[in-house]
């Protein structure tokens, strides 16, 4: 027994290690280069079946306050190909709960990819550090329900509420009116501030960037492709973007290199939310074939 | 943890960040004796500020019937059983405040609400402490069976859990007017803030995905007037200013006097550590015990001030000033008849008789030739 516990402590010793020094990957993982049309595929691709997907352990958030006691999601398979343009990464884990209407109090499922904006010198692995930005890539199952049954709204979250008047909904009429939907959202708190969350998006997935804990800032880009789905208890997610793309704060993936990433996912039915997540123990690596 | 001065109950105690008191602090007294629920100040907030989509369930005012009504529902008895005993010692309190309860790996004790929790802004309207028996009248001070109306806003605390619970620190206080404001931009909807915070004031947006709270009518405050909730109240139970910590009160401030100089008006749940910013003048019907695990132990002592106020003068005018004026007093003073306010240039904004002229009429109106009549 004591020797277990030694040996535990001297691992979480190990772990701090890779975690402040970010040498020595966590995790390996490749890219395999396919005859396929990556920009085209799909989350059931055949091409999926010619990749093994690779388990990643993923811990509770141990770093910045709150934590959480224990995390939903404690493994995660991952796969990835490219066709020397595109690239996609599939995530796979097990959620007996689906987590994409927004209640009041409930959260949403959700899962991240992070990178290094630039590899060297390396950022911390959470969320990068002063100087040092990291580009995420968050996919969360809101924003999938939402492209599926149309942006989700107080009606959707509850049909049977009734209110007499809405005291500022002026109505928009026609065409030409911009000034007076602007004039409406005067009165929409999250709108009005231009807060990204509080708009419709065309894809299921925010691209973001980070310099530290509490720095996450919407990027407005939408240069990844997210599809996502939810079947007898697990989750499958799929995000595909070019190798290259033209922005100077995203990363940007090379034949032959290897790419630092970590992962994150949250149950929103375990009430995760921010830091209140599963995490890769440090940076892992994806090798671009 | 930070080690921060905490007037209300009496020591140091543990917060996040170091102590950083604004210039002027926002704070509403409430005289719980003279609330009657008409929900006035809740409608006058709601039409005025939450009137939107998403805002349908959001009471930044609200009131509720105690001891067993609550918005959300439990907010109270959630948190207190979480926090366990809770001991005073004189005017000091000995146990752990809510940051200093906190689990290794939270910021803060917390109770998070269900999603029904807020559907019933209002339920257990008038329900009273007990059964009424058959026969029963009341006699004496306190009554044996009662309930009370306690009306809330955000408290602009001091110590603002909300605040302090933000990882992205998008939540701010005023240095101008300790105002607790959550920047509407920075939010991302993580709902810590509605976690941490224990009178439960911080909401969810579910239209814009963010969380909003009251925002002490900031505009209203900027021009020297008080709240919506406070100048609309029927009741005139409200008034609204600016509270100095005890070492800087001024007597002929209207809040540092009934504060600090009487001592009649205690802030809720002083305990949890937030140093909040609403203060009550507890309603001296109601069972003391029930009042001090709410109000601290100076509970009885400012009930015993609030009875005797008819023979005080001084406390009396104040009462009269409270809900005379929709301007913001910073001082006040009093002569025979008259209680005075005045705004913070020293000029007079409001004038009121302490003892309204009593006047007698005629049963008949001689010069209508009607008879006047009581309609009870
Ligand atoms: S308006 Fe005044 S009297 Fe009416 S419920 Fe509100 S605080 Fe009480
Ligand atoms: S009452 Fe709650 S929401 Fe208001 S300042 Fe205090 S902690 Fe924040």
């Amino acid at each position: 027994m004591r020797a277990k516990s030694f040996l535990f402590i001297l691992a979480c010793f190990i772990f701090a290690g890779t975690v402040y020094a970010g040498e020595t990957p966590f995790s390996e993982f490749t890219s395999y280069q396919k005859a396929v049309d990556v920009q085209q595929i799909g989350l059931n691709d055949p091409v999926w079946d010619t990749v093994i997907p690779v388990r990643h352990p993923l811990q509770r958030q141990f770093l910045v306050l709150p934590k959480p006691a224990e995390v939903g999601v404690k493994e995660v398979f991952f796969q990835s190909v490219h066709d020397g343009k595109y690239i996609a990464f599939r995530l796979t884990w097990k959620d007996s709960t689906r987590n994409d209407s927004i209640n009041v109090v409930n959260f949403s499922d959700a899962a991240a990819l992070e990178f290094p904006v630039r590899r060297d010198p390396l950022p911390k692995y959470f969320m990068g550090e002063e100087g040092k930005p990291v580009h995420v890539i968050y996919w969360k199952a809101w924003r999938s329900k939402d492209q599926d049954q149309g942006f989700q709204t107080v009606k959707t979250a509850y049909p049977n509420m009734t209110s007499d008047i809405y005291t500022f909904d002026y109505s928009v009429k026609g065409k030409g009116t911009d000034k007076t939907q602007q004039e409406k959202e005067i009165f929409i708190p999250g709108r009005a501030a231009n807060n990204p969350l509080s708009f419709p998006h065309k894809e299921i997935v925010e691209e973001l960037s980070a310099e530290g804990p509490g720095t996450l800032t919407s990027k407005n880009i939408e240069n990844t492709r997210g599809v996502a789905e939810w079947k007898n208890g697990t989750w499958t997610v799929l995000f595909v973007r070019p190798l290259a793309v033209n922005d100077a704060s995203s990363v940007q993936f090379r034949i032959g290199e290897k790419m630092p990433l970590a992962i994150a996912v949250w149950e929103g039915g375990h009430l995760e939310v921010g830091g209140r997540k599963a995490v890769s123990p440090s940076w892992a690596e994806v090798k671009v074939e | 943890m930070r080690k921060v001065y905490n007037w209300q109950i009496g020591r140091n105690a543990s917060y996040i960040y170091p102590e950083n008191r604004p210039k002027k602090q926002w704070a509403i007294i409430f005289d719980l004796n003279k609330c009657i629920s008409c929900q006035t100040c809740s409608l006058a907030c709601k039409t005025t500020w939450t009137s939107g989509k998403g805002q349908e369930y959001m009471f930044w005012n609200n009131v509720e019937s105690k001891p067993y009504g609550g918005y959300p529902i439990g907010w109270d008895l959630g948190i207190l059983s979480k926090l366990g005993p809770q001991e005073w010692k004189g005017n000091k309190y000995t146990g752990k405040t809510l940051f200093e309860a906190a689990d290794k790996d939270e910021k803060i004790l917390y109770h998070l609400p269900e999603d029904a929790d807020w559907a019933h802004p209002n339920l257990g309207e008038d329900e009273a402490s007990g059964m009424i028996n058959q026969g029963d009248w009341i006699a004496t001070y306190p009554h044996r069976i009662w309930m009370f109306y306690l009306p809330r806003t955000c408290a602009h605390c001091t110590y603002p859990a909300c605040l302090s619970a933000c990882p992205r620190k998008a939540i701010y206080k005023r240095e101008e007017d300790g105002i607790v404001l959550i920047d509407q931009s920075r939010c991302r909807g993580y709902r810590e803030c509605v976690r941490a915070c224990p009178y439960k004031k911080s909401m969810f947006n579910v239209e814009t995905r963010v969380s909003e709270k009251c925002i002490g009518c900031y505009p209203k405050i900027e021009k020297g007037e008080m709240t919506q909730c406070v100048t609309n109240c029927i009741g005139k139970i409200r008034i609204n200013g600016f509270v100095s910590t005890p070492d800087n009160a001024r007597k002929d401030n209207p809040m540092d006097y009934l504060i600090h100089y009487k001592k009649i008006a205690l802030p809720y749940y002083p305990q949890f550590g937030l140093e909040p910013n609403l203060y009550y003048i507890p309603p001296i019907h109601v069972a003391p015990s029930f009042l001090e695990q709410m109000f601290g132990p100076k509970v009885e002592k400012a009930m015993g001030t609030y009875i005797n106020a008819r023979n005080d003068h001084e406390l009396q005018a104040l009462l009269v000033l409270i809900g005379s004026t929709e301007k913001i007093l910073h001082t006040f003073k009093v002569d025979e008849e008259y209680a005075y306010g005045y705004d913070e240039q020293g000029k007079e904004v409001v004038k009121v008789p302490i003892t309204e002229p009593k006047i007698i009429r005629d049963y008949h109106d001689a010069k209508l030739n009607a008879y006047r009549q009581n309609t009870p």
